[in-house]
């Protein structure tokens, strides 16, 4: 199999980097009615399986699940959460097919393993979905010319699928069509009807391709959602540690502190993040922001541009195919820094104190955030992509650090985003020694020490409108104004 | 027995208490010595929960002084049970992990950090628990839950004993059997009690607080004040007292509903709900066992049963939130389920209140989209509401009393509270089906007679068939002639 982007021409992969558009709540009028009465079978029945599955069968539609034989014989959790909820649940050979739309939601590395045994089986003019493209636009998966090709992926974690489409909401959805299969010209008609089942099409549906997907994806994941967060947990603690704060305070804050400082960011951009800091504190995380995204902006420019030329994702293959050699290593090597040694100390620090004393983390959270979306758009891709790529996810991130700390938030996330987090770690480190140098305990542990807030007006009136007129703000506020607009009236 | 040595006199003095501001206790002067039990009452939302809470060591002192506080408080409430649920669901990693995660074992709950394992032991078995050792915590009933919570605190040798609501949501038996523990244990530990159910009152009780709401300033209604303290054995203030809390309810009209609401009509000929052999069973334990069930149109019933009899699971497989309604022979209003209809479908006709749901209310909302919500079946409000919906809900929050936090958040509330708003949501659509699941839980004598009169009356229409569960036989309500009692399957 061959990288299938690389077999594009430029034209084509230009105009597939920037699909992307958010889609009108008319353009879903027809339900689930190009779903009706057909066959939906999940392969997976881990949370986005299982709570998708749910979903869709409260709207009406006809969902079982095929397992492999080994998962039905051991009566495997995924059959016990399939059958307890009483679904029908077969082997590939007994419901694939019979099935209409095959909705492949088992983990990425999977893929091609799982849909080199699916497609056989699979009925003519049937359709196929995915929830991540890896598999078709990296790993160059052809699929059968007379299967129709989908990409239905719901922007949130599956517990929170089902909680959002219980509430009589959903969450947001991104759909895409694979050009290639769509030999009927009713991907878009089924990948509405999907979302539609899940409930996304309430909170927001968003048209984008596969290699729109992949390419924003991969860059979010490996820099500022899992890359910036583990290099600058690691930073942030030994640099407390050195300057003599207490080790279990320092662990604190660092563990709990991306969530609370993303948790702004969340609802009102890097803007509103940093409004959560005095003045002084504010144009200080201004600074040093400035000066970290002089400093990184050549890593994620060679990040982003292995993600686009296939480099990135034909090193990590050779490492999942020499057993994760790296991989693993690294995982072994997380679970042996300081920070994940200690554990948080039990001292209590209030939501602001998180700000007042972690200007350094807001800072670095401004920065990969900021730089993700620049490389991102400058690549080619749509604004739209990169704010839900690099904004709209670091808070879920933040959320794992909070409740697992590094080791355990690289074991749940995908592998291809902890390959990736695992180049940029190795990268990042050394290049931030320097400045880590001239790194005091008055932006990391302590907070300023400041007599009186007293700041320049010029200069604050430089740094707020720098703020609120970066590009990753506009659209951001756009976006969150359509969720406000559906999630909260009055 | 011996008399706790540990505790001196508990005295606040003209202590003002802040929690979060969102309510305030003013100026309260008390004084409880070891050798008192205490009942606290009063009003809904005039700080009972927040007095109680007082005593843990919860708020914010303001003014005044709080002296002599107990080190080791044993507390059940319904606010440290829904923060024990949420602390579970919060420890849930299925959103991260993509595996669908059990939760806490009730005997980890139970036996961890418990100081007194012998007792703990003997009350698993008195409450019927020993068989449920291995379930989730979560996955408990509400009245399991309970259970679980009381031995939590009996068994921790405290200082205090802080039981706010103990006996709500508990069966007859249960009931009887945690009375005589509480009298058997009278000489070792002073009680605390939060009841809303004067009647409830145990013998041993030797004084009695009585709260009101301060309604000294208009622009801050959140306040309340301890009105009175009476000395059991003083009868006149104790008798005084009584008809304080037995003040008429004014004459009730049920506000109308909104016309444009209209719901598509049922045949009149077929019941509303039938289940035919209906069964509900996780792996091999059997809950709900082969039940036959047909409400006709205007057949009022009530339903009753011990905790963990499967009332809960019968009434959501006619709402459609077991997911075993899809293996189950159900016909409701029209549909046979699993035939392709909706689950909105189905709610539609249908009102509900029940604990779970008060779990599950947390969203951020105001007071009067919570009973908007009633109109559209959801938890939050995502559509814009009608002028006349909201004219409907400002009706139904001056029958509550409650006109005035029209604009409060929700989930600021007392529990109570948001009961009553929640009772007034399931019935602001005049449903078909009206399904009450211990309504009463959490209100205090006044608002339960308000809300067994509303009960009343709509038996009395013609629109609504009323579905009621309650352990309480004195909740007697006119015009429910159908009893069905759920046995437990052992």
């Amino acid at each position: 199999m061959a990288n299938y982007f690389n077999t594009l021409p430029l034209r084509e992969q230009l105009a597939e980097l920037a699909k992307c558009r958010f889609m009108h709540t008319a353009e879903f009028a027809d339900g689930v009615d190009a779903l009706k009465g057909k066959k939906l079978v999940v392969i997976g029945c881990g949370a986005q399986g299982l709570n998708q599955g749910l979903n869709l069968r409260d709207s009406g539609l006809d969902v079982s699940y095929a397992l492999r034989p080994e998962a039905i014989a051991q009566k495997r959790q995924s059959w016990k959460n399939a059958t307890e909820n009483g679904f029908t649940v077969g082997t590939y050979e007994e419901l694939i097919p019979t099935a209409d739309l095959v909705l492949n939601l088992t983990p990425d590395k999977q893929h091609s393993a799982v849909v080199t045994a699916v497609m056989p089986l699979m009925k003519k003019d049937a359709c196929l979905s995915y929830s991540h493209g890896f598999n078709i636009v990296e790993e160059g998966m052809k699929i059968r010319e007379d299967l129709t090709v989908i990409m239905v992926a719901p922007k949130c974690p599956g517990s929170e699928v089902r909680a959002e489409y219980v509430r009589g909401f959903g969450v947001p959805t991104l759909i895409a069509v694979h050009e290639d299969n769509d030999p009927k010209g009713e991907g878009l008609a089924l990948a509405k009807a999907y979302a539609v089942g899940t409930g996304g099409h309430k909170a927001g549906v968003l048209m984008s391709s596969f290699i729109a997907e992949v390419k924003s994806d991969l860059m979010g994941e490996q820099t500022i959602l899992c890359g910036m967060l583990q290099t600058g947990s690691i930073l942030c603690f030994d640099k407390m540690v050195e300057e003599g704060i207490d080790a279990g305070y320092a662990s604190r804050l660092i563990q709990y502190g991306w969530e609370t400082v993303t948790e702004a960011l969340k609802y009102g951009g890097v803007t509103n993040m940093l409004d959560r800091l005095s003045n002084p504190a504010k144009i200080k995380a201004f600074d040093l922001a400035e000066e970290l995204k002089q400093i990184m902006r050549p890593l994620y420019n060679k990040h982003q541009d292995d993600i686009i030329s296939g480099h990135f994702s034909k090193t990590m293959m050779e490492d999942w195919a020499n057993d994760d050699k790296n991989l693993l290593q690294w995982r072994a090597d997380t679970a042996e820094t300081n920070f994940e040694k200690t554990p948080a100390g039990d001292v209590e620090i209030s939501e602001q104190e998180f700000f007042d004393n972690g200007i350094l983390m807001v800072a670095m959270v401004k920065a990969g955030v900021e730089l993700a979306f620049e490389t991102m758009t400058a690549a080619g891709i749509i604004a739209e992509s990169a704010y839900y790529e690099s904004l709209h996810e670091t808070p879920l991130i933040a959320n794992t650090i909070a409740r697992k700390k590094l080791y355990e938030m690289n074991a749940t996330i995908s592998d291809t985003a902890e390959y990736g987090c695992y180049l940029y770690n190795h990268a990042c480190v050394p290049l931030l020694a320097d400045f880590m140098k001239c790194i005091k305990t008055d932006v990391i542990g302590k907070g300023l020490s400041l007599e009186d807030n007293g700041v320049d007006n010029a200069r604050l009136i430089q740094v707020n409108a720098a703020l609120r007129s970066h590009p990753v703000e506009a659209v951001g506020s756009v976006l969150r104004g359509y969720m406000a607009d559906m999630k909260k009236i009055v | 027995m011996n008399a706790p040595t540990r505790l001196g006199p508990i005295q606040l003095t003209k202590a003002t208490v802040n929690f979060d501001d969102r309510f305030t206790l003013s100026e309260i002067d008390w004084t409880i010595t070891p050798d008192q039990h205490w009942v606290i009452t009063g009003t809904n939302g005039a700080g009972k929960s927040a007095l109680a809470a007082v005593l843990v060591g919860v708020g914010e002192i303001t003014a005044g002084s709080v002296a002599g506080l107990p080190a080791r408080v044993g507390l059940v409430s319904f606010e440290a049970q829904a923060e024990l649920i949420a602390k579970e669901l919060k420890k849930d990693d299925a959103d991260i992990m993509d595996v669908i995660s059990l939760g806490t074992p009730v005997h980890e709950m139970i036996f961890e950090h418990c100081q007194d394992h012998e007792l703990a032991q003997a009350l698993v078995e008195k409450f019927g628990l020993s068989k449920l050792l291995d379930r989730a915590f979560r996955k408990l009933s509400t009245g399991e839950t309970r259970k679980v919570m009381l031995i939590r605190a009996l068994a921790n040798k405290p200082d205090m004993l802080i039981l706010d609501e103990p006996f709500d949501g508990l069966d007859a038996d249960t009931l009887a059997m945690l009375q005589a523990h509480l009298a058997s244990i009278v000489d070792s530990v002073p009680m605390v009690m939060v009841l809303n159910r004067f009647d409830e009152m145990p013998d041993f009780i030797t004084h009695i607080a009585y709260l009101d709401k301060d309604t000294s300033d208009p622009k801050n209604p959140n306040q309340g004040r301890l009105k009175l303290t009476v000395d059991k054995s003083d009868q006149a203030a104790f008798n005084e007292l009584y008809q304080l809390l037995h003040l008429k309810s004014t004459d009730l009209t049920v506000p109308g509903t909104d016309p444009s609401n209209k719901l598509p009509a049922l045949d009149p000929s077929q019941p509303l709900v039938r289940l035919k052999d209906a069964t509900i069973k996780y792996g091999d334990t059997v809950i709900v066992n082969k039940l036959n069930w047909t409400i006709e149109r205007g057949q009022h019933w009530q339903l009753s049963g011990p905790n963990g009899s499967g009332k809960t699971g019968v009434l959501s497989l006619i709402t459609g939130d077991h997911p075993q309604c899809y293996t189950n022979d159900i016909f409701v209003f029209g549909f046979q389920r699993g035939k392709g209809e909706s689950i909105w479908q189905i709610k539609q006709f249908i009102g509900y209140v029940s604990t779970a749901l008060q779990w599950e209310y947390r969203v951020s909302t105001s007071c009067r989209n919570v009973i908007i919500s009633g109109f559209h079946d959801s938890i939050g409000m995502y559509t814009k509401s009608s002028d006349n919906q909201k004219k409907i809900a400002d009706q139904w929050l001056d029958l509550l009393g409650m006109k005035s936090r029209a604009d409060q958040p929700f989930n600021k509330l007392s529990y109570g509270d948001q009961r009553l708003l929640l009772i007034a949501r399931a019935m602001v659509k005049h449903p078909p089906l009206l399904i009450l699941d211990e309504p009463c839980l959490g209100l205090d004598d006044m608002n339960r007679q308000l809300v067994l009169a509303l009960i009343g009356k709509i038996c009395q229409g013609s629109e609504t068939t009323v579905l009621y569960v309650n352990h309480h036989a004195e909740d007697r309500i006119l015009g429910i002639e159908r009893y069905l009692k759920l046995e437990k399957n052992d």
